[in-house]
């Protein structure tokens, strides 16, 4: 099996378990449509090089975690996605066309306006692709270093849609930010509660 | 109070809480994530990808299999797949990873300036200059000196002389041409055969250090454990090991008999033996071996007797020994191969195989070793008269450091080369004086191949990208050099074109390649190749007593002998510093060089352990530190090789003394170099504390290491007890009882309810050489701290894994010798550490082991102290402070650093947990699969390399597991067990042949 298909096999699978957003369920029978932000400077959570916006991605258009972040189901690091994985999809999708949510009752300027700010941000990740520059993420979730958190155990038993448990729901994020603490009683509460081992060495060695 | 609340009031009262909380062990979390531009193809993040590779830290050859995490390789182990190393590894090969991230390479091409400068250069600079010195000397005798290259590179570079009329001269400082020479003597053909030791019966080694440096150490260590193992039930069970030789090796120390023959006369006692089986007719002898009678007549035992300084009986039993085995195995070298008359003592261990009908059978012509094809002194000394005689306008050296080993002569010849060229990836003394250096690329990075034995083709490919990008391959500094088109590569793939097309079965060529790019190789069985009893022997040249008797070393001087060293080699480990930290498996010594003195001499000499003594040659003088072991033959000095570079990056500089440079530099008879020499010793009144792990040098019946005889090891009956563990006084019962109710109840609780494993581990002492490829593994698994030679003399080394040597015998008349035993946590089920923890950082978990959290640890190092076994190890300094004083990863090291293992800081305790990463790497595994551990699922990384397969892992629990078996097993025993500590190891007894070497005064 090519890493491909591989990937593509899961993507679909995870699709069918994909729940629709809280947002989008009650209402229009329409998908999840993630807003329109005009003041970027309101969103927690550090700002990141490129305003990739989880929101749209795996909220609107419910595209699967596993679809970028594609190891997590079978490593312990999660992996983020290589630029090419972003180019696959960016090379034909330009940006700024998708239906804006929140029963959009923007003026034809500001959402013209709007529009061609998400094709400027698609636009500088075909740069980054074209020009081999990666963009540099601010890191959100980390672990010092003497924790071990192996990503594939959690999926394995909770599912590949539990990545909320422990990252909040970036699906609605249009900047992600860290919700839990990710401190050692805050996974223990976890492993209490669900009477699995508490010892030392699982997570530290 | 309990201890948590008990902390809590003093960190309340003293200010101490902060201790608790200041966690920041470990390298801080990334700020940045930079993804990959393009993924790599196989490459998952977080999890290893192993690629399969050859090992050029030697001769020997072995597969490799690198563990890559994130385009960093972190680990080697062995090639399972490999027929040379069967998947093991010795210290040597591990620690070729601090060679690739050696922080003193060279990081791009250089050559002197006016004043004698390094001036930096491009790659084009640098290959042009090479271009023109070559138009200039062209035809006018340019030399190519390389190290042992039986492949494309050597092919390369012998095309490339042969064009331009220049000459390849291959140095290796151990290149056995005694062997090779009395090879040829004895049976017309100069090749290196297999010596089987595996199949063997009866092992006499007359110097042959298989263990350590011999040929092909890993595969020939693992051959002798699986003849010499003990292992009741098997028919051969337990062939019988002699070891003739001045002093006791390493490898002499797995012996059941160690006799250390006068040195340069190993030779008489071979042909004694092959006497007493060819007059006896006690083998079947082959027919034309008739022609040695008179060869034979002449060394009657009782003849030689005097010589060897062995008494007659003795030689008669052995002798009949090694017949009626019927799979006797006699091989020399090492030391005794490298006496004057080294080739002539071949030929007469080469007749006593011979006559015993061995040849053939445990001594294997075919599968031929590649040393064959090394150069010979003589040719480095042919090249220093050449060059001294201003006939070398341009040398070119890859591959060597003849400045280190010839360090008169040649350096001194070097001043008279026009012009000199190293392809070194390391500023080691040969570069150092060469005019330009164009750095190649570590063989990790490098495609090339090779062929260590007939019928191996062993393939290296790049296991990752160059860790310095200003570096280039010599393969392809070479194709450019001369115009040719293409890489390297395609160069090494045109090659297999052609073993394609012999070896290929019908495969593509493109399968072909990538079958031989996973296995590491294409393996083939030799066909077997027949000898014979060479024509000239018994006629000419060692006919008669004369030529074996042709070198006594003078009475009046003590005969000095330089020895290889297991971890250093030839010098070339010694800018690695797992190998500088590695105690000698003898001496236990680190970091340094030392003489090794007789009791008897040294009390003679008034002299004691860390005396520095001046020895002087007729070749040179050096200061060298005493060190006094009753396992060197009276009247005999013997000195490590590979120390005193005066190069070679930090960890190799100026450390210690040369051995080379008491050393003769004419090539002896058989085209070798003597590496004995006569020395005067006088002190210097100085002295130093040695950088020894060593406690004492006796065990003292304390028990860490039981020895059975052989007749009583196999009557021993499933259920029996022979070491009687020492019980729990009367008084204490009751108490021990009550206590071990309520350690019941507790672990019952929360996690410690329901079914786990017990993790533990089985150590076979009969099969245990003490080689310390565990030790190294340890280091490459753990993050072990290496601490420098200031503080080993402080006894602060971070060894998890220690290799314990005791010496037995030599008091009331009875023979010396030597047992090892690897020391580790014991992972005690009533673990005294634990208790003492005021934090809980030392802890007992459900399944048994004694953990240690680094990040809970305040450091009081009480457990340390409550340990018996003393395996837990403080962190005195912070080891990996980027610049700090003791530093122990300067940068590039650091990309070795295991990321699934924390990198402890200081003020925090540290010790072994039987590799629990890999233990919870094998659980996630399983559990992703649905499904439990299997038995022998999880190999810590000390039982992965163990060349012996002496360590054993498993779960205790399980009864068919393979520890639970050898845990049964009577000759079974607990270190210290009388303290109640209830360690997860058992060690099984040595086995012996013969009487048991009493241990200490208790027996």
């Amino acid at each position: 099996m090519t890493k491909g298909s591989g990937r593509a096999a899961v993507g679909a699978a995870v699709a069918c378990l994909m729940t629709v957003p809280a947002a989008a369920q009650n209402g229009q029978p329409a998908a999840y449509q993630a807003p329109v932000i005009s003041d970027t400077g309101k969103l927690a959570g550090p700002r990141q090089p490129l305003f990739f916006r989880h929101d749209v991605h795996a909220g609107q258009y419910q595209i699967p975690c596993l679809y970028c972040h594609a190891t997590v189901a079978v490593s312990s690091a999660p992996g983020i996605p290589s630029m090419q994985t972003c180019f696959g999809c960016h090379q034909l999708v330009a940006g700024g066309k998708r239906p804006f949510g929140g029963g959009s009752t923007l003026s034809a300027a500001r959402d013209s306006a709007a529009r061609a700010a998400e094709a400027a941000e698609v636009r500088k990740v075909q740069a980054a692709w074209l020009g081999k520059k990666p963009s540099e993420w601010v890191r959100i979730h980390a672990l010092p270093g003497f924790v071990r958190f192996p990503h594939m155990r959690h999926i394995k038993t909770l599912g590949t849609e539990s990545c909320i448990n422990c990252h909040g729901d970036v699906r609605a994020m249009s900047q992600v930010y860290q919700v839990a603490t990710l401190k050692m009683g805050w996974c223990v509460t976890c492993h209490v509660q669900r009477q699995v081992s508490r010892d030392c060495t699982l997570c530290h060695y | 109070m309990d201890r948590r609340r008990f902390l809590k009031v003093v960190g309340v009262t003293s200010g101490g809480a902060a201790a608790l909380s200041a966690c920041g062990i470990g390298p801080e979390p990334t700020e940045q994530l930079i993804p990959y531009l393009v993924a790599p193809e196989n490459q998952v993040p977080g999890t290893a990808t192993w690629y399969a590779t050859t090992c050029r830290e030697c001769a020997a050859g072995c597969g490799l299999h690198a563990k890559v995490r994130e385009g960093r390789v972190i680990k080697l182990e062995g090639n399972p797949e490999s027929p040379i190393n069967g998947g093991r590894l010795c210290s040597r090969g591990q620690a070729a990873l601090q060679g690739l991230y050696d922080p003193d390479r060279v990081t791009e091409p250089m050559a002197r300036g006016q004043s004698g400068e390094w001036q930096k250069l491009t790659w084009d600079e640098g290959i042009a200059r090479l271009a023109a010195k070559i138009k200039d000397a062209r035809g006018r005798g340019i030399v190519f000196v390389t190290g042992l290259e039986t492949g494309s590179f050597g092919q390369l570079v012998d095309t490339w002389m042969r064009e331009i009329g220049g000459r390849h001269v291959t140095y290796e400082p151990f290149a056995f041409e005694a062997l090779r020479e009395g090879n040829r003597l004895a049976f017309g053909t100069s090749a290196i055969p297999l010596y089987d030791f595996a199949n063997a019966k009866y092992i006499v080694s007359f110097g042959a250090d298989f263990m350590e440096t011999w040929l092909s150490p890993v595969g020939y260590q693992n051959g002798f454990t699986r003849a010499h193992a003990f292992q009741a039930g098997r028919d051969a069970s337990m062939a019988r090991f002699v070891y003739v030789g001045p002093r006791l090796s390493l490898t002499g120390m797995s012996a059941d008999e160690w006799i250390a023959a006068a040195p340069g006369t190993e030779g008489l006692m071979a042909l004694a033996m092959a006497h007493v089986i060819a007059s006896g007719r006690l083998a079947a002898v082959p027919a034309d071996a008739a022609r040695l009678r008179d060869l034979l007549a002449a060394h009657a035992p009782g003849t030689v007797a005097d010589a060897v300084g062995v008494e007659a009986r003795q030689i008669e039993r052995l002798a009949r020994e090694f017949a009626a085995s019927k799979g006797g195995l006699a091989v020399a070298g090492g030391m005794t191969a490298q006496y004057p008359n080294g080739a002539e003592i071949v030929v007469a261990v080469n007749v006593l195989n011979y006559v015993a009908g061995q040849v053939g059978k445990t001594v294997r012509f075919g599968p031929n070793h590649a040393l064959e094809g090394a150069g010979s002194f003589r040719q480095m000394a042919d090249l220093v008269a050449d060059m001294n005689a201003g006939r070398v306008p341009l040398l070119l050296v890859h591959g060597a450091n003849p400045v280190h080993s010839l360090p008169g002569t040649f350096s001194q010849a070097l001043g008279r080369v026009g012009y000199k060229v190293s392809f070194s990836s390391y500023l080691d003394e040969t570069a150092a004086a060469s005019d330009l250096v164009l750095p190649d690329l570590h063989p990790l990075e490098q495609w090339n191949d090779s062929q260590p034995r007939a019928g191996v083709y062993a393939l290296q490919q790049p296991v990752m990208q160059p860790v310095l990008p200003g570096t280039m391959h010599t393969g392809d500094v070479l194709l450019r050099t001369t115009g040719k088109p293409g890489t390297f590569r395609d160069y090494v793939q045109t090659r297999w074109r052609e073993l394609h097309g012999r070896l290929g079965r019908g495969l593509a060529f493109e399968d072909f390649w990538t079958d031989a790019l996973q296995h590491g190789g294409i393996y083939r069985d030799p066909p077997p190749q027949a000898v014979r009893l060479s024509l000239e022997l018994g006629k000419s040249a060692p006919g008669g007593a004369k030529p074996l008797l042709g070198w006594r070393p003078s009475p009046e001087e003590p005969l000095l002998v330089a020895l290889p060293s297991i971890a250093l080699h030839d010098g070339r480990g010694a800018n690695k510093s797992w190998l500088q930290e590695l105690p000698d498996p003898v001496s236990k010594i680190t970091w340094h060089a030392w003489v090794e003195v007789h009791p008897e001499t040294a009390a003679k000499w008034q002299v004691v352990s860390g005396d520095v003594v001046l020895l002087k040659s007729p070749f040179g003088a050096v200061r060298a530190p005493v060190w006094v072991s009753p396992g060197i033959r009276r009247g005999v000095l013997a000195v490590p090789i590979g120390q005193g570079h005066k190069a070679y990056g930090r960890y190799a500089k100026d450390r210690s003394f040369n051995a080379f440079e008491l050393l003769g530099d004419v090539p002896t008879a058989y085209g070798g170099r003597a590496f004995t020499v006569s020395v005067a010793v006088a002190r210097t009144g100085d002295h130093r504390r040695l950088a020894t792990i060593e406690g004492d040098a006796r065990e003292q019946g304390r028990g860490v290491i039981e020895v059975l005889p052989l007749e009583r090891a196999e009557r021993l009956k499933p259920g029996q007890h022979p070491f009687a563990e020492h019980g729990v006084p009367s008084y204490a019962e009751r108490a021990l009882e009550e206590w071990a109710e309520a350690q019941h109840k507790k672990a019952s609780l929360g996690d410690y309810a329901g079914e786990h494993p017990r993790w533990a581990m089985a150590i076979d002492l009969t099969k245990c050489t003490g080689c310390s490829a565990c030790v190294t593994a340890c280091y490459a698994e753990n993050n072990l701290a290496t601490v420098g030679e200031e503080l080993v003399v402080r006894r602060r080394q971070m060894s998890w894994m220690r290799i314990e040597r005791y010496y037995t015998g030599g008091d009331h008349g009875r023979p010396v010798g030597a047992v090892v035993t690897p020391m580790l946590c014991q992972q005690c089920g009533n673990a005294p550490c634990e208790p003492v923890c005021p934090v809980y950082a030392a802890y007992h978990t459900p399944d048994g082991l004694n953990g240690q959290v680094y990040n809970r640890c305040v450091g009081t190092r009480y457990c340390a102290n409550n340990c018996p076994y003393k395996v837990r190890y403080f962190n005195w300094h912070n080891f990996a402070e980027p610049g700090g004083e003791w530093e122990s990863w300067p940068d590039p090291l650091n990309m070795l650093l295991n990321p699934d293992v924390t990198v402890r800081e200081k003020g925090v305790m540290e010790k072994c947990t039987f590799c629990v990463q890999r233990i919870r790497a094998a659980q996630n595994r399983a559990r992703l699969e649905d499904r439990n551990v299997q038995d022998g699922e999880i190999t810590p990384a000390c039982a992965q390399a163990c060349p012996s397969e002496a360590i054993v892992f498993g779960d205790l629990h399980d009864t068919s597991s393979r520890v639970a078996q050898l845990a049964r097993d009577p000759r079974g025993y607990h270190v210290l067990a009388g303290l109640n500590t209830k360690p997860a190891i058992t060690y099984l007894a040595r086995v012996v042949h013969g009487d048991v070497a009493e241990t200490g005064p208790h027996g």
